[in-house]
């Protein structure tokens, strides 16, 4: 069961991700004012603010999915404080010496560093080898933290358990919790694109130690690059889902989420298809070979299919015409949900090659992917940080403007989104940190989207506020 | 310091295989999908015929050397002679041999194919044409004479046409099995969107396109993609085995 | 004119999917205690998923031979243009580009002919995209050190088109761009 030591540090997980949110935000709405040519920060300064947001959001969303797998695990098998303290020590000092090179080195390769570009040095010089040590920090912390609870999994459940083989056959003797099933699943994936920024920081770093006679191919870099990158924020996403088949019942006062043999196909194909769906940031890449560009298409189609078929679906038969008791955590997962789905439809357009051609690298890219997160993933994981405050307090009523909330936050987050998809359509490109005269419409809905984001912020602050205050208490529990 | 001295020997030896590889490859990316011009031809063995006739019965590689030659010609045909016998696709395309000396005549031609055994060869055809000049002029040939040694100082050049007369790829000298891979591809109208470009020592890539197939061949680069995966069943399998036991 | 069409069906979809949600919720605020919630859930499961596999198998069919790898591939282009990039220019010509003295004219092409583009990077990774006159993206590679991308396109109105590096090379990104002219 969850002892003590173990909510006091997902206490500290939630308000360091809380923490680094708000500033990751504010350098968000920093970059859209700058578009939006409110400010003027000088290019430097705008692209390394741009690759601190990506990085920090991925890696806060990520750590907080694996906090919460690793916090309801515990009802399961036992899990490795060690291994959670670690994570949590290497996190800290991998975003320290990331906010290091982008701040005060101002490297600026963009979240992606593709390479060649980190070493196009135009920062520190020292900037590039600490900012590929910084990735390398996080990789080794979040690497054990997963092959952890991966081991501690597997010495409960045999492999074929724990992916929940035995329900293709009629009455399983051993039955396998979706919870289990989905973190396995995920853990997997986890720890394949962890190995491949292993390998990637490797070949990087044979490249710099070999003062120019080893050269990497741009091709197998971006492959790498990309088999990390788009696998570690599809995981992010999947590491939620895992909690909410967990607590979605449970929270609502329905029957508990059994695994069957649809859930059980659906997930491990779920597998298979996340881990070749990244082939869909190459398209534009015609020198990748089109056998793979083609996988790469049905992968991110077909991926939709156990989402929709099983976890969407089976949140509709919960809610329903049910008598479904709604707490803020449920509704937050029901949203976050419908979220997750509209982020999937941007997705599915967008992984279309012949609408990629139109698509790629405009503003579409980062509407989708906004909309999976800000309006998605995050809410997943809000919700669990809701929950998991309100356990340990005392006659926990719905605050009253809570309904005031949730609206602030639909309302921003629609705003800013529809800001990034219209301005998208309009051909506006992305990462640009002004847009040329003739693209003026890209100014325009960078002013519209700075202005929701901050509405958006405004329920961030809100949720940060109610949740921190409970979880410092828990933190300073004696007992 | 030897060290110094051998990686600088080293260096110079790539730069100057890359420096001279980025000439020839500029070169031949001149006259790209232009029509040849239609030189009127006379073939050992044929009735005479422009060279769109020539190319609409079956597209070409046509190679331009001369009978006298003490440099370039000789290798050059018998390198091209030896990589053709075993490509298979070699039903698919003509190879037409001219001379750009306007002192060689028909029969000088049809000794110099005897010479290379190639008389009777169903693919290989000798010949001359008038209009030199222009000809060279539009697949930017530039052969110089050389009064000294008596000789024209060129390029060897193999320049791949269609069906429909367009030049499709160009190589300069004696070239390998891939290249002249891509060649015959490449007049027989398959498309590929992308090509390397050979400058750089890359070690390590995903795959190398083999225009025979049309396929991709598995290159290292691929393994490593994989190997992440690979290695995660591996872990996984090693870690049930380890808290199992 | 494909972007407002793409946007179009993201909005229906979007809004489609918005309200299947609010209906979902709002049925279970509305409900009696003795209803039992979905009927048939797994055959209804069962004929979403298929429907849903339907759509998406013939979206993919339809859409896959559109893909800019196919396009023009049996013709034989009219011209043939010579694209490098580099941080932070394009340099266009008709000639092959040489990487140690890179340079470039100005390029007016035909319209209704097929062009080739040939587009490589001298250093980072940069994205040669092809803007028409009332600004919309049309066409689009990658520009990779190392390799050539070739990108074949036929314009069929005359005017200025504009060429927008989008793939992020570096502090200057926002300002790399070139034109060209069909006539």
């Amino acid at each position: 069961m969850e002892s003590l030591k173990s909510k006091k540090i997902t206490s500290i997980w939630i308000i360091a991700v809380f923490v680094l949110f708000l500033v990751s935000i504010v350098l968000g709405i920093l970059m859209r004012l700058n578009q939006g040519e409110i400010i003027d920060q000088s290019p430097v300064t705008f692209y390394s603010n741009m690759t601190t947001h990506g990085l920090t959001m991925i890696g806060i969303w990520f750590v907080a999915g694996m906090a919460a797998i690793h916090y309801l695990l515990q009802r399961y098998v036992k899990t490795s404080f060690t291994a959670n303290i670690i994570a949590l020590a290497l996190t800290v000092i991998g975003i320290l010496m990331l906010w290091t090179s982008t701040f005060i080195g101002e490297f600026h390769a963009a979240w992606t560093f593709l390479y060649p570009m980190p070493f196009k040095v135009m920062w520190a010089a020292w900037a590039t080898p600490l900012f590929l040590a910084s990735i390398a920090v996080l990789g080794v912390g979040w690497l054990i933290w997963s092959l952890s609870l991966m081991a501690q999994i597997l010495k409960k459940y045999s492999i074929s358990q724990a992916f929940a083989w035995q329900h293709f056959k009629k009455n399983p003797a051993v039955e396998t919790p979706p919870f289990i099933l989905i973190s396995m699943i995920t853990l997997t994936g986890v720890i394949a694109c962890l190995l491949a920024a292993v390998v990637l920081l490797t070949l990087f770093f044979a490249e710099f130690f070999s003062n120019g006679s080893f050269v990497n191919d741009a091709l197998l870099m971006k492959n790498l690059t990309y088999f990390f990158g788009h696998t570690i924020a599809n995981e992010m996403l999947y590491l939620g889902l895992a909690v909410i088949y967990e607590l979605f019942p449970e929270v609502s006062g329905r029957p508990k989420w059994k695994t069957t043999w649809y859930v059980a196909l659906a997930w491990n194909f779920t597998l298979v298809f996340i881990l070749t769906a990244f082939f869909h940031h190459l398209y534009m890449d015609f020198v990748q070979p089109k056998g793979l560009q083609i996988v790469g298409q049905l992968a991110s189609y077909f991926a939709s299919l156990p989402a929709a078929g099983v976890t969407i679906f089976s949140v509709f038969i919960a809610v329903y015409r049910t008598k479904i008791k709604w707490s803020l955590t449920n509704l937050l997962f029901f949203m976050g949900i419908a979220g997750w789905v509209i982020g999937g439809l941007g997705a599915v357009i967008d992984a279309t090659i012949s609408n990629n051609v139109v698509l790629h690298n405009t503003l579409w890219v980062p509407a989708h992917f906004h909309t999976y997160n800000a309006m998605g993933n995050v809410l997943f994981s809000i919700a669990f940080f809701y929950w998991f405050s309100t356990q340990s307090a005392q006659n926990i009523k719905i605050e009253k403007y809570t309904k005031l909330v949730l609206a602030i936050l639909l309302i921003g987050g629609i705003g800013f989104l529809l800001a990034f998809y219209i301005a998208g359509a309009d051909s506006i490109p992305r990462r640009y940190s002004t847009y040329p005269e003739e693209l003026s419409s890209g100014a325009t809905w960078a002013k519209v989207g700075a202005a929701f984001a901050t509405v958006y912020l405004i329920a961030i602050l809100i949720f940060f506020y109610n949740i921190s205050k409970r979880c410092l208490k828990i933190l300073f529990l004696r007992s | 310091m030897l060290k110094n001295i051998v990686f600088a020997i080293i260096a110079t030896c790539f730069w100057s295989i890359a420096n001279a590889q980025t000439t020839a490859a500029l070169k031949e990316e001149t006259n790209i999908y232009e029509k040849i011009y239609n030189a009127p031809l006379k073939i050992v063995g044929e009735q005479p015929l422009t060279l769109h006739e020539r190319c609409s019965r079956k597209p070409l590689l046509l190679a331009l050397v001369f009978t006298r030659c003490s440099g370039v010609c000789n290798p050059f045909l018998l390198q091209l002679k030896e990589n053709l016998k075993f490509k298979e696709k070699g039903k698919s395309f003509d190879v037409l041999v001219l001379s750009f000396d306007p002192w060689d005549s028909k029969n000088d031609m049809q000794l110099l194919a005897q010479r290379y055994q190639l008389e009777n060869d169903k693919q290989w055809f000798f010949g001359v044409t008038e209009d030199i000049e222009a000809l060279n002029k539009s697949i930017g040939f530039q052969p110089v004479w050389d009064s000294v040694s008596k000789q024209f100082d060129h390029d060897a050049l193999l320049v791949g046409i269609n069906s429909e007369g367009y030049i499709t790829k160009k190589l300069i000298g004696i070239r390998q099995g891939h290249d002249l891979d891509f060649l015959i591809a490449s007049v027989n109208n398959v498309f590929s969107p992308t090509y390397r470009i050979a400058n750089k020592n890359m070690l390590l890539s995903c795959f190398n396109y083999d225009p025979i197939t049309g396929k991709n061949k598995l290159g290292f680069g691929l393994l490593l993609i994989a190997l992440p995966a690979v290695l995660t069943v591996v872990l996984l399998i090693s870690i049930n085995f380890y808290v199992r036991r | 004119m494909q972007q407002q069409s793409i946007l179009l069906l993201f909005l229906v979809l979007a809004g489609i999917a918005t309200i299947v949600f609010v209906y979902v919720y709002l049925s279970s605020k509305k409900t009696e205690k003795s209803e039992n919630g979905m009927s048939n859930p797994l055959k209804k499961r069962f004929w979403f998923s298929l429907i849903l596999f339907v759509i998406l198998g013939i979206f993919a069919s339809v859409t896959i031979p559109k893909s800019p790898y196919y396009l023009f591939a049996d013709e034989n282009p009219a011209m043939v243009v010579h694209v490098m990039s580099r941080q932070f220019a394009f340099i266009l010509s008709r000639k092959a580009i040489d990487p140690d003295k890179p340079s470039g004219e100005p390029i007016e092409l035909p319209v209704n002919e097929v062009i080739e583009f040939r587009v490589t990077s001298m250093d980072v990774n940069h994205g040669f995209a092809i803007y028409d006159n009332t600004h919309r993206l049309i066409t689009q590679t990658q520009a990779m050190p190392g390799y050539v991308n070739r990108l074949r396109y036929k314009f069929e109105h005359p005017g200025k088109y504009d060429i927008l590096c989008l793939e992020y090379c570096g502090l200057a990104h926002q300002g790399m761009r070139s034109s060209f002219n069909v006539k």
